[in-house]
């Protein structure tokens, strides 16, 4: 259950209360448990709603009182004439349903049953047509991973890793797969490491499932926007031109300040070479601030690749 | 007083129930007591449940009246168009939708879902995260509805008929002919300004056989003046099998013995094409053409000389 704080707003009790009436009236009868799981609220807020739905209705618009009671944990409704059918989807729920059927249908190791393809089609008919297109490449390893995740089994895998800059052979027991900001990762026991590690399947470069299986384990995935803004990771603070400014629309960054003709901002920093890498795509324009150990980290790297080329004239 | 979610709750019902629209005072007086005393308090609780109506969705209609009451305004809910009408989910239809909307993690596909009846799901094993901008529903409304939208861009005014949203890697894109321009454009949501406008339905019709993915490559390195122009790149043995993956193994124009591989990539976007290389970091060199290759020895050089 969302643990909430402070008082709920009064629009977030109504928007419910108009979807939780008619659930009601066709229900009948509901525990408060079932109630409270299905609408997200916790015993005594139901209480409280109810009970004020139960003192709406007015006379002489309205000759019906919303009819409802709660004893020994269940709730009991009668049916009035109002409220007996939910509120209308609003723009953003229309949209969000939209876009989750659309994702959905692209995900590795989706049921392409139609049922889905069926549900968006009488969908169209409130939302008129949808108009929205999702496109989730996905890389080869994807379909075998997701697979092994959903019996947790575990994978023999080949993986290049970017920190270490060197493949290495791991098994790993994957958890739960996710997409984000245009790449799949898998969440999964490495039992290389002993940890728990998030690898990105485009860089699994060859897999093989082991027939061996792993006890069935939790994990949360991150959301959108927790993801890879580790706390625990360090930054560095860069001054790139106004054209750099795609720095900050695609990577975390922990503060973005205009700074003269360009920007100065605070990035997280996952691994050197990752930096390394974003310093020699921003060109000469763009700079380390700090921390002083990586100003120099830019130039170095250019004049490393630098003497590879002049090998080879 | 009573709790303003029980009068909200009766104005609902009050407006629901009425044959003709009521005015500020017919509520009022209807709605005995349950507003504060005084003028000006009753008018401000009145005007913020109104604006709280809307943002809920309810679709609070008003008219202004003529003969006795002239000027006054009035109001009513249309039951017609306040109520969801029955989509007849079928139970197969029902859990699909479900396990979409547990994938999806968006907190309005899961109130939208409680309307039509749907549950919640446990956690499914795949998830996506997808990125939520706060004009995305109005866009898609406006492409429904064939309506026109206005939005800055750069800085200057853009009038558009959108035909879709597309979403590509990590970004949302509205496609449609820009009305100054009189052309297929493509602009990313997250980069609009200002306030979105949108015009009346059925301002346009979308082409039948209309794809946006067909209207921008999807390789930004194609993106240029001629699409078709192509690099070759040695990668080295340690990033070798990964780029062989990444770009299929018709691009791969040769193995070498030491493991390292030349690969075909598309350059017509320079800064793309850069941005791809580096990523690669020490194990990636571009052999030809002599152009691009000495494009990119030029921007090291000038990284090393800017210090």
């Amino acid at each position: 259950m969302t643990v909430r704080r402070g008082p709920r707003p009064t629009s977030d009790r109504l928007r419910r209360l108009l979807v939780m009436l008619p659930w009601l009236m066709e229900r009948g009868e509901v525990t408060v448990e079932e109630m409270c799981h299905r609408f997200e609220l916790s015993e005594a807020e139901l209480v409280k709603d109810l009970e004020l739905a139960a003192m709406c209705g007015l006379p002489p618009f309205v000759d019906e009182m919303v009819d409802v009671f709660i004893d020994e944990g269940r709730v009991y409704a009668g049916v009035p004439r109002l409220f007996t059918r939910p509120l209308r989807l609003t723009a953003p729920e229309g949209f969000a349903l939209l876009a989750a059927a659309r994702v959905a249908m692209q995900l590795p190791g989706a049921d392409g049953g139609g049922a889905l393809a069926r549900a968006l089609q009488k969908l169209a008919a409130v939302l008129g047509d949808d108009a929205v297109v999702m496109e989730t490449s996905q890389p080869p390893a994807a379909a075998m991973v997701v697979d092994a995740a959903r019996r947790n089994e575990r994978l023999h895998i080949t993986y290049w890793s970017p920190a270490a800059d060197r493949r290495t052979e791991r098994d790993i027991t994957p958890r739960r797969v996710f997409f984000d900001s245009g790449y799949w990762y898998v969440i999964a026991d490495d039992h290389l490491s002993g940890e728990e590690r998030t690898f990105r399947i485009d860089r699994i470069e060859h897999a093989a499932l082991t027939g061996l299986i792993d006890e069935p384990r939790e994990v949360d995935v991150p959301h959108g926007d927790t993801w890879f803004a580790d706390d625990e990771l360090p930054s560095a603070i860069l001054r790139v031109p106004t054209g750099g400014g795609w720095v900050a629309e695609r990577y975390p960054t922990r503060s973005v300040e205009p700074d003269g003709d360009g920007w100065r901002i605070e990035v997280t920093v996952a691994s050197e070479r990752w930096l390394r890498d974003l310093l020699l795509r921003l060109g000469a324009e763009a700079r380390v601030v700090e921390p002083a150990e990586w100003v120099h980290l830019g130039t170095s790297a250019a004049r490393q690749l630098l003497s590879r080329y002049a090998e080879r004239p | 007083m009573a709790d303003a979610l029980e009068r909200i709750t009766n104005l609902v019902a009050l407006l629901m129930e009425t044959r003709s629209p009521l005015t500020h005072d017919q509520i009022i007086h209807e709605l005995d007591g349950q507003y504060p005393a005084g003028d000006a308090a009753q008018r401000g609780a009145f005007e913020r449940d109104k604006a709280l109506l809307r943002e809920i969705g309810v679709p609070l209609e008003s008219e202004v009246l003529g003969g006795n009451d002239a000027g006054r305004t009035a109001y009513r809910i249309d039951r017609g168009r306040y109520e969801l009408a029955d989509l007849q989910l079928a139970p197969d239809e029902k859990a699909a939708l479900q396990l979409a909307v547990a994938a999806a993690r968006l907190a309005d596909a899961q109130f939208g879902l409680l309307k039509l009846g749907g549950d919640r799901s446990s956690a499914p094993v795949v998830v996506a995260n997808i990125p939520d901008l706060p004009a995305l529903p109005a866009i898609r409304e406006a492409s429904a509805a064939r309506a026109e939208v206005g939005f800055g861009y750069h800085g200057s005014p853009r009038r558009l008929h959108p035909f879709a949203l597309l979403l590509r890697e990590r970004y949302w894109y509205v496609i449609g002919i820009d009305l100054d321009r009189d052309e297929v454009r493509t602009y990313r949501v997250d980069r609009m300004e200002g306030d979105l406008t949108v015009g009346e339905p059925g301002a346009f019709e979308r082409p039948v056989d209309f794809d946006p993915r067909a209207t921008f490559p999807s390789d930004p390195k194609m993106l240029g003046e001629e699409p078709a122009a192509r690099a070759e790149v040695l990668v080295d043995e340690p990033r070798a099998a990964a780029i062989a993956l990444e770009l299929g193994e018709a691009e791969v124009l040769s193995r070498r013995a030491d493991g390292s591989i030349v690969v075909e990539v598309p350059c017509a976007n320079i800064d793309a094409f850069r941005s791809w290389l580096f990523g690669i970091g020490e194990h990636a060199e571009v052999l030809a053409p002599p152009e691009v290759r000495s494009d990119v020895v030029a921007w090291l050089q000038a990284m090393v000389g800017a210090q």
